[in-house]
C-alpha cells in the first residue's frame, strides 16, 4: 500500500518539467485576461503609446536622424558616432545601430495591443461606451499608420505586423511587404482612424498631444503625397484648412518661442508633448555635446542673407531655425529668440504636423495637378507672413510645374527645418515619375559629401535602393524570411 | 524488526527517488572549444561552391595555411566565375598552367595586412598597400541602376564585409589586375599619348618614370602622379606634332637640359608621391618636380581643375582633369590625363595682406563674416588652415567700421586670442594663402593692448624670424612715416591711429610658390586679450607702407 502511494509520488514528482517547475511567472495570458477589464485600462494603455515615445528620448532623436541626417542641412558635429557620421556620408552598413528598426516595433506592438484587445473590454465593463472605445482605436490605428509610414520611407520593404505580440508562441518570421503595400494599409488605417476620431479633447494640451482628426488629416495628406494620389492629398489637406481651427502666427520677437519654445500653439497639430518632467536630449545633442550641427548651406543658402541691409531677415533663420556663429541648429533648444534652454528644462516639443505643412502639402499637391496658380499663391503667403527676403525669392511660371516643386521645396526647407522632413520631401519629389528628378538627390550630395568621398556617393545614390536603409544585421539573423535591400548585399 | 527493514527499504527508496527528481533533465553541454568563428581558409572550404577555385590557388602558391592563421587582413575574394575568367584571359585551360611566381603575386595583391571594411573606402586608394605593395583603389560605379562599390574600377564588390575569425573578407566578381608597367611604359603604350611620349623621352623624364620603387630612410616611397596629355589636346592647343610642341616651348633647344622650358613643361606634371584624384583634391596645392613651382587643385562641383584661382583680383580659368580616364595604376605610380593643355604658371612676388580672420570656414558664416558687431567662436577642428596648443577656442570679431575696439583695422574684423601664452592658446599656426616665390618683408599688424603678451616670436615654416613682436607697443603716429619705417614701424591703418601698430619681423625668402605656415610662440605670459590684424608679406622691393587698411580695404593714402 504504502509502496504503491510512493510509487504515485515519484511519477508526479518526476513528471514536472524542470523548466515549469522552476517557472514564478503566472502561466502564459493570465496577466492580459487580469488586466483587460475595465476602461480605465484602456485608456492607460493607450495613454502608454504616447508615454513609450515620450520617455524613449532616443525615438524623436531617431526622427530627426531619419529625415535629416541623409539630407543637405545638417552635418555631423564634434561628438557624433561613426554611425550618424556614416549615414550622412552614404556608408552604410547592416551593421549600423541607426538602422534598428527595434523602438519602432515596440510602439507598434503597444498600438496592436490595443486595438486587439480593446474591443472586448465592451462586454466587460458597461460603462465603457461604443464612442469611446473608437475614440481609443483611432489613436492607436494612427499612430501605428505614422510608424509604418516612417519605417517604409526610411526602409522600403518592411515587415507589417497588424497583431498584437501577446505572447512567445507568436510566429515572428514575417516576411517584409512591399513598400507599396505598406502604404496602403498606412491608408486604410487612416481612413478608419479617422472615422472613428475625435476632434476635440476639451483641452489644449491634449488637442496638441493626442491624435485628432486633423492630425489624421495631415497624416493622410502625407502618405497620398507619397502614393501620388494627388485629389485624395488635396481633399485631406482641405479638411485641416477649413477646420478653421489653425492660423498662421503673424512675425513678432515672441513668434519663435510661442511656436517652438512654449509649442501646442494655433500653429500647431500634434506635437509630442515633452515636458519637465519628461525632458527630451536636444540641448545635449545639438549644443553642449553637439552631434548635430547645421551644414553650410543651411546657414548661408537656405535662410539667405541680404547683404546691403543685414537686419532684414526671415523671420524663420537666424535664432529660431539656426544660429549661425557656430552653426547651431537653434530650433529645438531655444527658449524664445534670446535665451537657450537648460538641460533641465529641455522640453522642446517635437513637431509631426504643423499648420503650414498643410498648407505646403496642399501647394504640392496642387501643382501635381496643375493648379500651379494657386500652389504659387499659398507659398507666397507664407513667405509674406514669415518675412522671407528677396534673394530666396523665385519667379515660376504658373505652367512651369518643376519650377514651382523646386520653390515648394526650397520653401520646405525653410518652414520645416530640421524637423525630421527634409530627406524625404527630396526623395520624395526626386521618385516622382519614375525618378525623373533624381538630380534632386544627387545635388543635395553635391552641396556636402567630403571631397575625397564625393565619386563614390554620387555612383551610390543613382541606384535607388541606396536611398533606402539596410535592413539591420541582427533582424536578419532572427528573423529568416526578411530579405536584404539588394543595394546592401 | 521486520518494520525497520521496511523502514530502511523505504528510506534507500526515498533516497533514488530524490535523487531521480533531483537530477536534471538534460545534460548541460560545454562548449569545448573557445572560438567557433572560422578563419579565411576555413571559410572558403565551407563555401566551396563559389570559391574552390581561390582556395585551390591559395594551396598551389602555398598560402593557404598563411590565411589560416591569426592576424587581421582583408581578403579580396573572386569567385569561381571570376577565376574561370581569368585563366581564359591568361589563355589557359587549367590553373595547374600558370605561373606560381604570377599566382603568388596575385594572391598577395588580394590581401591587405589590416582590417578594412568598406567604410573606410574613398574615392582614391585604400590607406594601406597590398601585401603584393600595389595599392588598391576604391570606387563606386552604377550599371543600369544598380550601384555597388568597385575595387580598381572595375572588379565589383558582390558580398561586403563578411567577418571571419581572422579579418574580413570582399568577394568581388573580376579577378585583380596586377599592374605591370612602369609608368614610363605605360605612357609608351597608349597610342594616343605619343606626343608626350617623345616629349618624355627627349627630355630625359622617360627613364626617371621607369625606375622601380624605392624607399627612402624614412621609408616614404619613391611613387609618382603624372598628368598625362592626348595628342588630341595637344592638337586642340595647336600641336599637331612634337616637332611643333619643342618649336613653341624649347627655348634652349636642348630639350634634356633641366632649365629648358620643354624640360620644365614635363617636369611640371610630375607630382611626387602616390597622388589618386581623391588625393589631388584634398589640398589646394601640390608640388612638382619643376623646381619650386606647384600646381593648384580645385574641386568646382565634381569637376577637378587645375591652376584655378583668383590673383590679383582676376578669376584665371582652371583645366579640367579628365576624371574617367584617371587614377591609373602602374607598378610606380599613377597617371592621370587632362582635357586642356596647362602651363607652369609664371608670376612675379606679389604682395599677399593675409587677413587670418578671411578663413573658408568663417567665410561660411555669411551672417557673420565682415558683418559688424557680429562674432563667433572656434576651436580646433572647425579650422581647417589654423591650428594651435590648447583646448581653448579663438574668435573671430567684428567691429563697427571705424569705431569700437577694433573697427579701424582692414575690414574692422580680427582673430581675438583671449589669452595668448602657455596653458591657454601658444603655438598659433595659420596656413597662408598662396604666396609666389620670392623675397619678402613680413609684417604684422595688430591692435595693442597694454596687457597682452610682451614677446611673441614668430616662425615662418619654422624658420624664426628675426624681431619678436609685443603686443603692448601702440603705434607712434608722432614721428614721420619713413623715420618709423626705418625702424621696422609702420601705422598700418587709414584712418591712422595709435591703437593699431605693424611690426616688421623680417625678411623671408620664399621659395616654392604654395601655402606656407607661420606660427606665433608667445614667451610671455599675457592678461588680456591679443588682437591680430593683418599678416602682410610684401616683396622687398615694394613700398612697404602704402597702401594702408582701411575698414573697407586697402587704400592709398
Amino acid at each position: 500500500m504504502k509502496i504503491k502511494t510512493i510509487l504515485i509520488l515519484v511519477i508526479a514528482l518526476s513528471t514536472i518539467s524542470c523548466n515549469d517547475y522552476l517557472d514564478l511567472r503566472p502561466p502564459n495570458g493570465t496577466v492580459r485576461q487580469e488586466f483587460w477589464k475595465t476602461k480605465e485600462d484602456v485608456q492607460a494603455a493607450v495613454i502608454g503609446i504616447y508615454s513609450e515615445m515620450v520617455s524613449n528620448q532616443d525615438f524623436a532623436e531617431r526622427l530627426f536622424i531619419y529625415g535629416e541626417l541623409r539630407g543637405d542641412m545638417v552635418i555631423p558635429g564634434q561628438n557624433a558616432s561613426d554611425n550618424q557620421i556614416f549615414l550622412n556620408t552614404t556608408n552604410i552598413l547592416s551593421t549600423n545601430a541607426l538602422t534598428d528598426w527595434g523602438m519602432f516595433y515596440r510602439i507598434i506592438n503597444f498600438c496592436n495591443t490595443v486595438i486587439d484587445l480593446a474591443p472586448q473590454v465592451l462586454e466587460e465593463d458597461p460603462t465603457l461606451d461604443e464612442e469611446e472605445l473608437e475614440g481609443y482605436l483611432s489613436e492607436a490605428l494612427a499612430i501605428r499608420a505614422y510608424l509604418y509610414f516612417t519605417l517604409a520611407k526610411t526602409f522600403k520593404d518592411v515587415p507589417l505586423k497588424l497583431d498584437a505580440t501577446l505572447n512567445d508562441n507568436d510566429n515572428f518570421q514575417i516576411p517584409t511587404s512591399s513598400q507599396e503595400e505598406v502604404f496602403l494599409q498606412v491608408i486604410e488605417d487612416l481612413n478608419q482612424a479617422e472615422e472613428y476620431s475625435i476632434s476635440d479633447y476639451g483641452n489644449l494640451a491634449e488637442n496638441k498631444g493626442r491624435i485628432t482628426t486633423y492630425a489624421i488629416n495631415a497624416m493622410q495628406a502625407d502618405a497620398y503625397l507619397w502614393l501620388n494620389d494627388f485629389t485624395n492629398a488635396l481633399d485631406a489637406t482641405n479638411k485641416v484648412i477649413e477646420s478653421g481651427n489653425f492660423e498662421l502666427i503673424p512675425a513678432s520677437n515672441s513668434w519663435f518661442g510661442t511656436v517652438f519654445g512654449e509649442g501646442n500653439s494655433s500653429e500647431s497639430i500634434f506635437e509630442l508633448q515633452f515636458s519637465d518632467e519628461n525632458l527630451n536630449s536636444f540641448i545635449n545633442v545639438f549644443l553642449q555635446r553637439a552631434e548635430y550641427r547645421a551644414s553650410s548651406r543651411a546657414v548661408t543658402e537656405v535662410f539667405g542673407i541680404d547683404r546691403q541691409n543685414p537686419e532684414n531677415q526671415d523671420i524663420r533663420g537666424e535664432r529660431a531655425s539656426i544660429v549661425a556663429s557656430g552653426a547651431e541648429i537653434y530650433k529645438f533648444i531655444g527658449l524664445n529668440s534670446e535665451q537657450r534652454k537648460t538641460t533641465t528644462t529641455s522640453n522642446t516639443h517635437w513637431f509631426f504636423y504643423r499648420y503650414s505643412e498643410v498648407l505646403l502639402m496642399k501647394a504640392e499637391a496642387l501643382n501635381e495637378l496643375n493648379r500651379g496658380e494657386e500652389a504659387i499663391a499659398i507659398v507666397e503667403e507664407i513667405r509674406e507672413i514669415r518675412e522671407a527676403i528677396e534673394i530666396t525669392e523665385l519667379n515660376p511660371a504658373a505652367n512651369d510645374k518643376t519650377s514651382i516643386s523646386d520653390y515648394i521645396l526650397a520653401e520646405r526647407s525653410r518652414e520645416l527645418a530640421f524637423e525630421g522632413k527634409r530627406w524625404f520631401d527630396v526623395l520624395r519629389v526626386a521618385r516622382r515619375d519614375n525618378y525623373a528628378r533624381l538630380d534632386l538627390i544627387l545635388s543635395m550630395a553635391l552641396s556636402s559629401a567630403p571631397p575625397n568621398q564625393q565619386q563614390s556617393i554620387l555612383n551610390k545614390l543613382q541606384d535607388p535602393n541606396s536611398h533606402y536603409l539596410p535592413i539591420n544585421q541582427n533582424e536578419l539573423y532572427t528573423n529568416k524570411q526578411l530579405v536584404q535591400n539588394p543595394f546592401y548585399n | 524488526m521486520k518494520i525497520l527493514k521496511h523502514k530502511i527499504f523505504y528510506i534507500r527508496l526515498l533516497l533514488v527517488i530524490f535523487c531521480l527528481v533531483h537530477s536534471s533533465c538534460t545534460n548541460e553541454k560545454y562548449k569545448e572549444s573557445t572560438d567557433e568563428t572560422v578563419n579565411i581558409t576555413e571559410y572558403l572550404k565551407n563555401n566551396e561552391e563559389n570559391y574552390s577555385l581561390f582556395l585551390d590557388i591559395l594551396e598551389i602558391s602555398n598560402y593557404a595555411s598563411f590565411l589560416n592563421t591569426y592576424g587581421t587582413y582583408t581578403l579580396f575574394l573572386p569567385t569561381n566565375e571570376a577565376i574561370d575568367n581569368y585563366i581564359e584571359e591568361s589563355g589557359a585551360n587549367t590553373l595547374e598552367e600558370l605561373n606560381i611566381e604570377n599566382l603568388q603575386e596575385l594572391v598577395k595583391l588580394h590581401i591587405l595586412e589590416t582590417k578594412t571594411f568598406t567604410t573606410n573606402f574613398n574615392d582614391g586608394k585604400i590607406a594601406t598597400a597590398t601585401m603584393q605593395g600595389q595599392f588598391l583603389v576604391t570606387g563606386a560605379t552604377n550599371n543600369e541602376g544598380n550601384s555597388s562599390i568597385v575595387v580598381n574600377k572595375e572588379s565589383r564588390i558582390i558580398q561586403s564585409n563578411i567577418e571571419v575569425g581572422n579579418g574580413i573578407i570582399h568577394v568581388i566578381d573580376k579577378v585583380l589586375p596586377i599592374a605591370t608597367n612602369t609608368l614610363a611604359q605605360e605612357i609608351e603604350s597608349r597610342e594616343e599619348l605619343s606626343i608626350f611620349t617623345q616629349a618624355l623621352k627627349e627630355t630625359g623624364w622617360y627613364d626617371f618614370l621607369d625606375q622601380p620603387i624605392t624607399y627612402d630612410q624614412d621609408s616614404i616611397s619613391s611613387h609618382l602622379s603624372i598628368i598625362a596629355q592626348t595628342n588630341n589636346v595637344f592638337a586642340s592647343s595647336g600641336f599637331n606634332t612634337y616637332q611643333e610642341l619643342k618649336n613653341r616651348y624649347s627655348n634652349l633647344d636642348n630639350p634634356a637640359n633641366p632649365e629648358d622650358s620643354l624640360n620644365l613643361f614635363v617636369a611640371y606634371r610630375i607630382l611626387p608621391g602616390l597622388k589618386y584624384v581623391a588625393d589631388l583634391v584634398t589640398s589646394p596645392a601640390h608640388n612638382t618636380e619643376a623646381p619650386q613651382e606647384v600646381i593648384g587643385i580645385k574641386l568646382a562641383q565634381d569637376t577637378v581643375l587645375i591652376n584655378e584661382q583668383t590673383f590679383n583680383g582676376i578669376l584665371e580659368k582652371g583645366v579640367p582633369l579628365n576624371r574617367d580616364q584617371s587614377d591609373i595604376t602602374t607598378t610606380n605610380g599613377v597617371i592621370h590625363l587632362v582635357k586642356e593643355n596647362f602651363e607652369i604658371k609664371k608670376r612675379f612676388p606679389y604682395p599677399v595682406y593675409f587677413d587670418p580672420g578671411d578663413q573658408p570656414e568663417i567665410r561660411r558664416l555669411a551672417s557673420v563674416f565682415r558683418i559688424p558687431g557680429q562674432n563667433a567662436s572656434f576651436s580646433q577642428e572647425d579650422l581647417q588652415d589654423v591650428d594651435w596648443e590648447g583646448s581653448n577656442e579663438i574668435s573671430y570679431r567684428v567691429d563697427t567700421p571705424g569705431g569700437g575696439t577694433y573697427g579701424h583695422g582692414y575690414f574692422a574684423d580680427v582673430i581675438e586670442i583671449h589669452r595668448l601664452r602657455d596653458g591657454y592658446i601658444n603655438n598659433l599656426t595659420f596656413t597662408t594663402p598662396v604666396i609666389i616665390k620670392g623675397t619678402y618683408k613680413i609684417w604684422v599688424s595688430y591692435r595693442a593692448a597694454p596687457s597682452a603678451p610682451t614677446n611673441v616670436q614668430v616662425y615662418f615654416n619654422d624658420e624664426a624670424l628675426s624681431r619678436q613682436i609685443n603686443f603692448t607697443e601702440y603705434g607712434n603716429t608722432s614721428q614721420p612715416e619713413r623715420v618709423l619705417e626705418s625702424q621696422g614701424y609702420k601705422i598700418p591703418v587709414s584712418p591712422q591711429t595709435n591703437r593699431f601698430n605693424s611690426r616688421l619681423l623680417g625678411i623671408v625668402n620664399v621659395e616654392s610658390t604654395g601655402r606656407h605656415k607661420i606660427r606665433f610662440n608667445s614667451l610671455s605670459s599675457a592678461g588680456q586679450q591679443t588682437w591680430i590684424d593683418v599678416i602682410e608679406f610684401r616683396p622687398i622691393e615694394m613700398d612697404q607702407i602704402y597702401p594702408r587698411f582701411s575698414p573697407n580695404g586697402l587704400v592709398e593714402e
